[in-house]
Protein backbone atom coordinates (compact mmCIF):
# COMPACT_ATOMS: atom_id res chain seq x y z
CA UNK A 1 0.00 0.00 0.00
CA UNK A 2 2.64 2.14 1.02
CA UNK A 3 4.51 1.69 -2.38
CA UNK A 4 1.27 2.12 -4.22
CA UNK A 5 0.93 5.46 -3.30
CA UNK A 6 4.66 6.38 -3.75
CA UNK A 7 4.02 5.00 -7.21
CA UNK A 8 1.30 7.09 -7.57
CA UNK A 9 2.39 10.07 -6.12
CA UNK A 10 5.91 10.06 -8.41
CA UNK A 11 3.16 9.59 -11.49
CA UNK A 12 1.32 12.42 -10.68
CA UNK A 13 4.58 14.34 -10.24
CA UNK A 14 5.49 13.64 -13.99
CA UNK A 15 1.85 14.11 -14.74
CA UNK A 16 2.27 17.79 -13.77
CA UNK A 17 5.87 17.80 -14.98
CA UNK A 18 4.62 16.77 -18.49
CA UNK A 19 1.96 19.48 -18.93
CA UNK A 20 4.02 22.37 -17.00
CA UNK A 21 7.26 22.45 -18.18
CA UNK A 22 7.45 22.39 -21.92
CA UNK A 23 4.90 25.21 -21.97
CA UNK A 24 2.25 25.45 -24.78
CA UNK A 25 2.97 24.42 -28.22
CA UNK A 26 3.68 28.03 -29.52
CA UNK A 27 6.33 28.74 -27.81
CA UNK A 28 8.69 27.11 -29.27
CA UNK A 29 8.01 28.78 -32.88
CA UNK A 30 7.84 32.62 -34.35
CA UNK A 31 5.79 33.51 -36.93
CA UNK A 32 8.00 34.39 -39.88
CA UNK A 33 7.85 38.17 -40.01
CA UNK A 34 9.01 38.32 -36.75
CA UNK A 35 11.65 35.83 -37.81
CA UNK A 36 12.95 38.22 -40.58
CA UNK A 37 12.79 41.40 -38.75
CA UNK A 38 15.03 39.71 -36.47
CA UNK A 39 17.67 38.66 -38.76
CA UNK A 40 20.86 40.37 -39.90
CA UNK A 41 19.54 40.58 -43.92
CA UNK A 42 16.04 42.02 -41.93
CA UNK A 43 17.43 44.49 -39.88
CA UNK A 44 18.81 46.00 -42.73
CA UNK A 45 15.34 46.08 -44.55
CA UNK A 46 13.77 47.69 -41.81
CA UNK A 47 13.22 51.40 -42.13
CA UNK A 48 14.02 51.55 -46.29
CA UNK A 49 10.86 52.87 -48.34
CA UNK A 50 10.45 50.59 -51.69
CA UNK A 51 12.55 52.83 -53.68
CA UNK A 52 15.83 52.39 -51.40
CA UNK A 53 15.24 48.49 -51.65
CA UNK A 54 17.51 46.93 -53.85
CA UNK A 55 17.71 43.46 -55.39
CA UNK A 56 21.00 42.77 -53.44
CA UNK A 57 18.59 43.42 -50.41
CA UNK A 58 16.10 41.72 -51.86
CA UNK A 59 17.68 39.01 -52.01
CA UNK A 60 18.51 39.04 -48.93
CA UNK A 61 15.34 39.27 -47.62
CA UNK A 62 14.33 36.20 -49.99
CA UNK A 63 16.97 34.08 -48.13
CA UNK A 64 16.20 35.01 -44.54
CA UNK A 65 12.30 34.16 -45.24
CA UNK A 66 13.78 30.69 -46.73
CA UNK A 67 15.74 30.18 -43.73
CA UNK A 68 12.75 31.20 -41.43
CA UNK A 69 10.44 29.24 -43.36
CA UNK A 70 12.48 26.41 -43.79
CA UNK A 71 11.73 23.72 -40.66
CA UNK A 72 13.96 20.74 -39.30
CA UNK A 73 13.42 18.33 -41.45
CA UNK A 74 11.02 15.94 -39.72
CA UNK A 75 12.67 12.07 -40.68
CA UNK A 76 15.69 13.32 -39.49
CA UNK A 77 15.76 11.79 -35.79
CA UNK A 78 17.34 14.21 -32.73
CA UNK A 79 20.51 12.90 -31.41
CA UNK A 80 19.51 13.84 -27.78
CA UNK A 81 15.64 11.95 -28.08
CA UNK A 82 17.44 9.53 -29.89
CA UNK A 83 19.77 8.76 -26.46
CA UNK A 84 16.58 8.99 -24.18
CA UNK A 85 14.61 7.17 -25.91
CA UNK A 86 17.33 4.53 -25.76
CA UNK A 87 17.45 4.95 -21.94
CA UNK A 88 14.08 4.95 -21.65
CA UNK A 89 12.87 1.62 -23.59
CA UNK A 90 16.08 -0.01 -21.97
CA UNK A 91 14.35 1.19 -18.31
CA UNK A 92 10.88 -0.36 -19.73
CA UNK A 93 12.94 -3.64 -20.44
CA UNK A 94 14.63 -4.08 -17.55
CA UNK A 95 11.61 -3.59 -15.18
CA UNK A 96 9.29 -5.41 -16.63
CA UNK A 97 11.49 -8.25 -17.97
CA UNK A 98 13.18 -8.47 -14.76
CA UNK A 99 10.68 -7.66 -12.28
CA UNK A 100 7.03 -6.95 -13.20
CA UNK A 101 6.51 -10.18 -15.59
CA UNK A 102 7.86 -12.76 -13.26
CA UNK A 103 6.03 -11.69 -10.31
CA UNK A 104 2.80 -11.72 -12.85
CA UNK A 105 3.73 -14.77 -14.46
CA UNK A 106 4.42 -16.19 -10.54
CA UNK A 107 0.77 -14.82 -9.45
CA UNK A 108 -0.87 -16.52 -12.38
CA UNK A 109 0.49 -19.54 -12.36
CA UNK A 110 0.03 -19.78 -8.66
CA UNK A 111 -3.40 -19.49 -9.33
CA UNK A 112 -3.39 -21.87 -12.11
CA UNK A 113 -1.88 -24.57 -9.80
CA UNK A 114 -4.53 -23.14 -7.13
CA UNK A 115 -7.87 -23.94 -9.43
CA UNK A 116 -6.03 -27.36 -10.61
CA UNK A 117 -5.56 -28.75 -7.35
CA UNK A 118 -9.28 -27.28 -6.01
CA UNK A 119 -10.42 -29.07 -9.26
CA UNK A 120 -8.80 -32.27 -8.68
CA UNK A 121 -9.76 -32.47 -4.85
CA UNK A 122 -13.07 -31.66 -6.15
CA UNK A 123 -13.20 -34.49 -8.61
CA UNK A 124 -11.89 -36.86 -6.27
CA UNK A 125 -14.54 -35.89 -3.51
CA UNK A 126 -17.15 -36.71 -6.27
CA UNK A 127 -15.89 -39.94 -6.78
CA UNK A 128 -15.44 -41.40 -3.25
CA UNK A 129 -18.66 -39.71 -2.53
CA UNK A 130 -20.26 -41.73 -5.35
CA UNK A 131 -18.01 -44.91 -3.93
CA UNK A 132 -19.62 -44.08 -0.73
CA UNK A 133 -23.43 -43.81 -1.75
CA UNK A 134 -22.87 -47.38 -4.32
CA UNK A 135 -21.54 -48.97 -0.97
CA UNK A 136 -24.39 -47.43 1.37
CA UNK A 137 -26.99 -48.50 -1.55
CA UNK A 138 -25.30 -52.23 -1.68
CA UNK A 139 -25.86 -52.14 2.29
CA UNK A 140 -29.14 -50.80 1.92
CA UNK A 141 -29.82 -53.20 -0.45
CA UNK A 142 -28.89 -56.48 1.61
CA UNK A 143 -30.40 -55.08 4.39
CA UNK A 144 -33.69 -55.15 2.71
CA UNK A 145 -32.94 -58.70 1.19
CA UNK A 146 -31.91 -59.95 4.89
CA UNK A 147 -35.45 -58.43 6.16
CA UNK A 148 -37.19 -59.96 3.41
CA UNK A 149 -35.24 -63.38 4.66
CA UNK A 150 -36.20 -63.16 8.59
CA UNK A 151 -39.61 -62.38 7.44
CA UNK A 152 -39.68 -65.32 4.95
CA UNK A 153 -38.40 -67.37 7.66
CA UNK A 154 -40.53 -66.14 10.62
CA UNK A 155 -43.48 -66.57 8.16
CA UNK A 156 -42.71 -70.45 7.42
CA UNK A 157 -42.22 -70.83 11.12
CA UNK A 158 -44.81 -69.59 12.53
CA UNK A 159 -47.07 -72.05 9.29
CA UNK A 160 -45.32 -75.01 11.03
CA UNK A 161 -45.89 -74.17 14.31
CA UNK A 162 -49.51 -73.50 13.25
CA UNK A 163 -49.71 -76.88 11.26
CA UNK A 164 -47.85 -78.62 14.58
CA UNK A 165 -50.71 -76.98 16.62
CA UNK A 166 -53.52 -77.90 14.65
CA UNK A 167 -52.23 -81.68 14.07
CA UNK A 168 -51.95 -81.67 18.24
CA UNK A 169 -55.45 -79.99 18.65
CA UNK A 170 -56.72 -82.53 16.30
CA UNK A 171 -55.14 -85.53 17.79
CA UNK A 172 -56.22 -84.16 21.18
CA UNK A 173 -60.00 -84.10 20.08
CA UNK A 174 -59.08 -87.71 18.89
CA UNK A 175 -57.86 -88.60 21.90
CA UNK A 176 -61.18 -87.24 24.47
CA UNK A 177 -63.62 -88.77 21.55
CA UNK A 178 -62.15 -92.22 21.91
CA UNK A 179 -61.94 -91.75 25.87
CA UNK A 180 -65.93 -90.24 25.84
CA UNK A 181 -66.62 -93.54 23.26
CA UNK A 182 -65.23 -96.07 25.83
CA UNK A 183 -66.35 -93.92 28.81
CA UNK A 184 -69.86 -94.54 26.84
CA UNK A 185 -69.75 -97.85 26.47
CA UNK A 186 -69.00 -98.76 29.89
CA UNK A 187 -71.65 -96.77 30.83
CA UNK A 188 -74.32 -98.45 28.63
CA UNK A 189 -73.07 -101.72 29.71
CA UNK A 190 -72.92 -100.91 33.21
CA UNK A 191 -76.72 -99.62 32.53
CA UNK A 192 -77.50 -102.33 30.85
CA UNK A 193 -76.38 -105.19 33.48
CA UNK A 194 -78.02 -103.20 35.75
CA UNK A 195 -81.24 -103.27 33.87
CA UNK A 196 -81.15 -106.64 33.28
CA UNK A 197 -80.93 -107.18 37.47
CA UNK A 198 -83.72 -104.71 37.80
CA UNK A 199 -86.10 -106.02 35.45
CA UNK A 200 -85.59 -109.34 36.65
CA UNK A 201 -86.29 -108.57 40.50
CA UNK A 202 -89.12 -105.99 39.52
CA UNK A 203 -90.61 -108.92 37.47
CA UNK A 204 -90.12 -111.67 40.39
CA UNK A 205 -92.12 -109.00 42.68
CA UNK A 206 -94.62 -108.82 40.36
CA UNK A 207 -95.01 -111.92 39.75
CA UNK A 208 -94.72 -113.08 43.03
CA UNK A 209 -97.31 -110.66 43.82
CA UNK A 210 -99.77 -111.70 41.54
CA UNK A 211 -99.16 -115.57 42.20
CA UNK A 212 -98.35 -115.50 45.79
CA UNK A 213 -95.94 -118.50 46.44
CA UNK A 214 -97.24 -120.60 43.87
CA UNK A 215 -94.06 -120.93 42.18
CA UNK A 216 -90.64 -120.95 44.39
CA UNK A 217 -88.61 -118.46 43.66
CA UNK A 218 -85.75 -120.24 42.31
CA UNK A 219 -87.86 -121.66 39.83
CA UNK A 220 -89.46 -118.47 38.90
CA UNK A 221 -85.69 -116.76 38.35
CA UNK A 222 -84.50 -119.32 35.88
CA UNK A 223 -87.83 -119.07 34.09
CA UNK A 224 -87.53 -115.46 34.17
CA UNK A 225 -83.67 -115.60 33.12
CA UNK A 226 -84.80 -118.24 30.60
CA UNK A 227 -86.80 -115.33 28.98
CA UNK A 228 -84.41 -112.61 29.01
CA UNK A 229 -81.62 -114.76 27.11
CA UNK A 230 -84.11 -115.99 24.64
CA UNK A 231 -85.38 -112.12 24.13
CA UNK A 232 -81.61 -110.94 24.17
CA UNK A 233 -80.66 -113.26 21.60
CA UNK A 234 -83.35 -112.48 19.33
CA UNK A 235 -82.99 -109.11 19.80
CA UNK A 236 -79.08 -109.56 18.33
CA UNK B 1 -11.20 36.91 -46.79
CA UNK B 2 -13.77 37.63 -43.66
CA UNK B 3 -12.50 39.45 -41.16
CA UNK B 4 -12.66 35.98 -38.36
CA UNK B 5 -10.89 33.70 -40.98
CA UNK B 6 -7.78 36.92 -41.87
CA UNK B 7 -6.60 36.00 -37.86
CA UNK B 8 -6.94 32.38 -38.38
CA UNK B 9 -2.81 31.57 -39.08
CA UNK B 10 -2.07 27.91 -39.36
CA UNK B 11 1.57 27.76 -37.70
CA UNK B 12 3.97 25.80 -39.74
CA UNK B 13 4.12 22.16 -39.27
CA UNK B 14 7.41 22.62 -37.42
CA UNK B 15 6.08 24.40 -34.48
CA UNK B 16 3.70 21.40 -33.70
CA UNK B 17 6.63 19.01 -33.61
CA UNK B 18 9.38 21.32 -31.98
CA UNK B 19 9.37 21.84 -29.01
CA UNK B 20 11.91 23.98 -26.62
CA UNK B 21 14.88 22.69 -24.64
CA UNK B 22 14.05 22.99 -20.87
CA UNK B 23 17.37 21.89 -19.65
CA UNK B 24 20.84 20.06 -20.51
CA UNK B 25 20.19 22.88 -23.59
CA UNK B 26 23.32 22.62 -26.33
CA UNK B 27 24.25 18.91 -24.89
CA UNK B 28 23.13 15.68 -26.55
CA UNK B 29 21.02 15.42 -23.42
CA UNK B 30 18.94 17.90 -24.11
CA UNK B 31 15.79 17.28 -22.16
CA UNK B 32 12.35 18.73 -24.24
CA UNK B 33 8.74 17.99 -23.59
CA UNK B 34 9.30 15.05 -26.38
CA UNK B 35 12.04 13.51 -24.10
CA UNK B 36 10.23 13.95 -20.68
CA UNK B 37 6.93 12.57 -22.28
CA UNK B 38 8.92 9.58 -23.41
CA UNK B 39 10.20 9.02 -20.25
CA UNK B 40 6.52 9.39 -18.71
CA UNK B 41 5.41 7.11 -21.28
CA UNK B 42 8.07 4.60 -19.72
CA UNK B 43 7.03 5.02 -15.93
CA UNK B 44 4.00 4.54 -16.72
CA UNK B 45 4.79 1.12 -18.37
CA UNK B 46 6.54 0.04 -15.47
CA UNK B 47 4.37 1.57 -12.85
CA UNK B 48 1.16 -0.65 -14.46
CA UNK B 49 2.58 -3.79 -14.42
CA UNK B 50 4.75 -3.47 -11.09
CA UNK B 51 1.16 -2.07 -9.31
CA UNK B 52 -0.78 -5.13 -11.68
CA UNK B 53 1.87 -7.64 -9.94
CA UNK B 54 2.42 -6.70 -6.08
CA UNK B 55 -0.59 -7.63 -4.64
CA UNK B 56 -1.04 -11.41 -6.28
CA UNK B 57 -4.86 -12.13 -5.13
CA UNK B 58 -5.97 -15.26 -5.74
CA UNK B 59 -9.15 -13.97 -6.91
CA UNK B 60 -7.39 -10.37 -9.22
CA UNK B 61 -9.04 -7.32 -8.91
CA UNK B 62 -8.14 -3.63 -10.42
CA UNK B 63 -5.24 -2.93 -11.20
CA UNK B 64 -4.29 -6.70 -11.32
CA UNK B 65 -6.33 -7.88 -13.73
CA UNK B 66 -5.64 -4.83 -16.11
CA UNK B 67 -2.08 -5.89 -16.00
CA UNK B 68 -2.77 -9.94 -16.10
CA UNK B 69 -5.52 -9.45 -18.97
CA UNK B 70 -2.86 -6.82 -20.59
CA UNK B 71 0.24 -9.24 -20.61
CA UNK B 72 -1.90 -12.44 -21.77
CA UNK B 73 -3.36 -9.85 -24.70
CA UNK B 74 0.09 -9.40 -26.00
CA UNK B 75 0.54 -13.37 -25.28
CA UNK B 76 -2.47 -14.48 -27.16
CA UNK B 77 -3.27 -12.15 -29.92
CA UNK B 78 0.44 -11.09 -30.85
CA UNK B 79 3.26 -13.23 -29.43
CA UNK B 80 1.53 -16.71 -29.53
CA UNK B 81 -0.46 -16.66 -32.50
CA UNK B 82 2.62 -15.24 -34.41
CA UNK B 83 5.50 -16.95 -32.89
CA UNK B 84 3.57 -20.10 -32.00
CA UNK B 85 3.67 -21.15 -28.25
CA UNK B 86 6.92 -21.90 -27.02
CA UNK B 87 8.69 -18.56 -28.66
CA UNK B 88 5.49 -16.82 -28.73
CA UNK B 89 5.41 -17.40 -24.46
CA UNK B 90 9.69 -16.60 -24.22
CA UNK B 91 8.93 -13.42 -26.26
CA UNK B 92 5.79 -11.66 -24.53
CA UNK B 93 8.05 -9.96 -21.89
CA UNK B 94 9.41 -8.33 -24.76
CA UNK B 95 6.74 -7.72 -26.82
CA UNK B 96 4.74 -6.88 -23.63
CA UNK B 97 7.13 -4.21 -22.70
CA UNK B 98 7.01 -2.87 -26.85
CA UNK B 99 3.61 -2.84 -27.21
CA UNK B 100 2.67 -0.64 -23.92
CA UNK B 101 5.37 1.74 -24.26
CA UNK B 102 4.50 2.40 -27.53
CA UNK B 103 0.73 2.51 -26.72
CA UNK B 104 1.64 4.97 -24.05
CA UNK B 105 3.05 7.47 -25.91
CA UNK B 106 0.60 7.16 -28.64
CA UNK B 107 -2.13 8.28 -25.75
CA UNK B 108 -0.45 11.17 -24.63
CA UNK B 109 -2.06 12.50 -28.19
CA UNK B 110 -5.61 12.52 -26.75
CA UNK B 111 -4.65 13.26 -23.17
CA UNK B 112 -6.09 16.90 -22.30
CA UNK B 113 -2.96 19.16 -21.05
CA UNK B 114 -0.55 17.20 -22.76
CA UNK B 115 -1.69 16.30 -26.53
CA UNK B 116 1.65 15.10 -28.03
CA UNK B 117 2.92 11.62 -28.85
CA UNK B 118 6.38 11.76 -28.93
CA UNK B 119 5.83 8.65 -31.27
CA UNK B 120 5.26 11.96 -33.88
CA UNK B 121 8.45 12.60 -33.48
CA UNK B 122 10.84 10.07 -35.64
CA UNK B 123 13.55 9.58 -33.26
CA UNK B 124 11.41 6.79 -30.97
CA UNK B 125 10.00 5.17 -34.28
CA UNK B 126 13.41 4.65 -35.70
CA UNK B 127 15.23 3.48 -32.63
CA UNK B 128 12.63 0.96 -32.08
CA UNK B 129 12.74 -0.49 -35.80
CA UNK B 130 15.93 -0.15 -35.77
CA UNK B 131 16.47 -2.43 -32.48
CA UNK B 132 14.06 -5.05 -34.01
CA UNK B 133 16.14 -5.06 -37.26
CA UNK B 134 19.17 -5.75 -35.30
CA UNK B 135 17.59 -8.42 -33.19
CA UNK B 136 15.79 -9.70 -36.78
CA UNK B 137 19.38 -10.46 -38.12
CA UNK B 138 21.29 -11.45 -35.09
CA UNK B 139 18.70 -14.23 -34.02
CA UNK B 140 18.56 -14.79 -37.66
CA UNK B 141 22.49 -15.06 -37.83
CA UNK B 142 22.57 -17.40 -34.32
CA UNK B 143 20.04 -19.71 -35.17
CA UNK B 144 20.30 -20.37 -38.68
CA UNK B 145 24.17 -19.73 -39.01
CA UNK B 146 25.37 -16.31 -41.08
CA UNK B 147 25.22 -18.69 -44.79
CA UNK B 148 22.14 -20.07 -43.73
CA UNK B 149 20.04 -17.11 -42.77
CA UNK B 150 21.21 -15.08 -46.00
CA UNK B 151 20.54 -18.29 -47.71
CA UNK B 152 16.68 -18.64 -46.52
CA UNK B 153 15.82 -14.78 -46.41
CA UNK B 154 17.60 -14.10 -49.92
CA UNK B 155 17.32 -17.29 -51.93
CA UNK B 156 13.37 -18.12 -50.67
CA UNK B 157 13.08 -22.40 -51.43
CA UNK B 158 10.70 -23.12 -54.11
CA UNK B 159 11.27 -20.75 -56.96
CA UNK B 160 12.56 -21.75 -60.35
CA UNK B 161 16.88 -20.95 -60.03
CA UNK B 162 16.67 -18.78 -63.23
CA UNK B 163 14.20 -16.20 -61.02
CA UNK B 164 16.59 -15.77 -58.43
CA UNK B 165 17.96 -12.73 -60.83
CA UNK B 166 14.99 -11.02 -59.86
CA UNK B 167 14.11 -12.39 -56.61
CA UNK B 168 17.23 -11.90 -54.85
CA UNK B 169 17.53 -8.11 -55.48
CA UNK B 170 13.70 -7.51 -54.32
CA UNK B 171 14.45 -9.83 -50.78
CA UNK B 172 16.81 -7.57 -50.14
CA UNK B 173 15.76 -4.33 -50.83
CA UNK B 174 12.34 -5.36 -48.89
CA UNK B 175 13.91 -7.54 -45.84
CA UNK B 176 17.15 -5.45 -45.47
CA UNK B 177 16.30 -2.06 -46.12
CA UNK B 178 12.78 -1.41 -46.61
CA UNK B 179 11.78 -3.09 -43.66
CA UNK B 180 13.44 -0.85 -40.98
CA UNK B 181 12.04 1.91 -42.66
CA UNK B 182 8.51 1.01 -43.23
CA UNK B 183 8.66 -0.39 -39.65
CA UNK B 184 9.21 2.96 -38.25
CA UNK B 185 7.06 5.29 -40.95
CA UNK B 186 4.31 3.40 -40.54
CA UNK B 187 4.21 4.46 -36.41
CA UNK B 188 5.76 7.80 -36.65
CA UNK B 189 3.51 8.94 -39.94
CA UNK B 190 0.52 7.99 -38.30
CA UNK B 191 1.11 9.21 -35.25
CA UNK B 192 2.55 12.67 -36.75
CA UNK B 193 -0.58 13.01 -38.94
CA UNK B 194 -2.75 12.47 -36.03
CA UNK B 195 -1.22 15.33 -34.11
CA UNK B 196 -1.55 17.63 -37.39
CA UNK B 197 -5.17 16.67 -37.92
CA UNK B 198 -6.17 17.75 -34.34
CA UNK B 199 -4.21 20.62 -33.93
CA UNK B 200 -6.46 21.48 -37.26
CA UNK B 201 -9.46 21.14 -35.67
CA UNK B 202 -8.04 22.62 -32.73
CA UNK B 203 -7.52 25.78 -34.11
CA UNK B 204 -10.34 26.19 -36.35
CA UNK B 205 -12.70 25.77 -33.52
CA UNK B 206 -10.68 28.61 -31.88
CA UNK B 207 -10.98 31.18 -34.82
CA UNK B 208 -14.45 30.36 -35.02
CA UNK B 209 -15.28 30.94 -31.61
CA UNK B 210 -13.34 34.29 -31.62
CA UNK B 211 -15.11 35.54 -35.35
CA UNK B 212 -18.57 36.89 -35.08
CA UNK B 213 -21.23 35.35 -37.38
CA UNK B 214 -19.39 32.61 -38.43
CA UNK B 215 -19.48 31.21 -34.82
CA UNK B 216 -22.61 29.53 -36.35
CA UNK B 217 -20.32 27.33 -38.40
CA UNK B 218 -18.60 26.51 -34.49
CA UNK B 219 -20.19 22.91 -34.31
CA UNK B 220 -18.32 21.70 -37.16
CA UNK B 221 -14.86 21.73 -36.32
CA UNK B 222 -15.93 21.29 -32.51
CA UNK B 223 -17.85 18.43 -33.34
CA UNK B 224 -15.40 16.83 -35.92
CA UNK B 225 -12.19 17.34 -33.25
CA UNK B 226 -13.89 15.42 -30.93
CA UNK B 227 -14.81 12.54 -33.09
CA UNK B 228 -11.53 12.92 -34.27
CA UNK B 229 -10.12 12.44 -31.20
CA UNK B 230 -11.69 9.02 -30.76
CA UNK B 231 -10.87 7.90 -33.94
CA UNK B 232 -6.56 8.84 -32.88
CA UNK B 233 -7.66 6.61 -29.47
CA UNK B 234 -7.87 3.99 -32.03
CA UNK B 235 -4.95 4.69 -34.09
CA UNK B 236 -2.78 4.80 -30.41
CA UNK B 237 -4.10 1.18 -29.77
CA UNK B 238 -3.93 0.05 -33.73
CA UNK B 239 -0.25 1.55 -34.48
CA UNK B 240 1.02 0.02 -30.87
CA UNK B 241 -0.55 -3.26 -31.74
CA UNK B 242 0.79 -3.67 -35.34
CA UNK B 243 4.45 -2.16 -34.36
CA UNK B 244 3.85 -4.90 -32.15
CA UNK B 245 3.08 -7.93 -34.23
CA UNK B 246 5.38 -6.98 -36.77
CA UNK B 247 8.25 -7.59 -34.45
CA UNK B 248 6.82 -10.52 -33.63
CA UNK B 249 6.65 -11.68 -37.24
CA UNK B 250 9.75 -10.34 -37.99
CA UNK B 251 11.79 -11.98 -35.19
CA UNK B 252 9.72 -14.80 -35.77
CA UNK B 253 11.02 -15.09 -39.37
CA UNK B 254 14.11 -15.05 -38.02
CA UNK B 255 13.79 -18.27 -35.59
CA UNK B 256 11.68 -20.34 -38.11
CA UNK B 257 12.63 -19.44 -41.81
CA UNK B 258 10.32 -22.30 -42.73
CA UNK B 259 7.12 -20.28 -41.91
Amino acid sequence: MKMRSRILAVAALAAGLVVAVPGVASASGESVGVCIVESPAGEEIVGLTAEELEEEQVEALGEAADECVEAPNPVVPEINELIWGGIFFLIVLVGLMKFAVPALKKGMADREERIRDDLEQAEKAKVDGQEQLSSYEQQLADAREEAARIIEEARASADGVRQELIAQAEQDAAGVRERANVDIAAATERATSDLQAQVGELAIELAEKVVEHSLDHDTQTALIENYINEVGSSSE
Amino acid sequence: MPAALAAFEFPPVSHLFEWPVVILDGTPLAINKTVVLTGAAALLTIGFFVLGSRKRALVPSGFQNLAESSYELVEENIAVEVMGAEDGKRWTPFLTSLFFFIFFMNIFEVIPGIQFPPTSRIAIPALLAIIVWLMMIFLGMKTQGVGGYFKSSLFPPGVPKVLYLLVTPIEFISTFLVRPFSHAVRLFANMMAGHILLTTFALLSAALWLGKWNAIFLPLPVVGGAAMTGFEVLVAVLQAYIFTILTAVYIGGSLHPEH
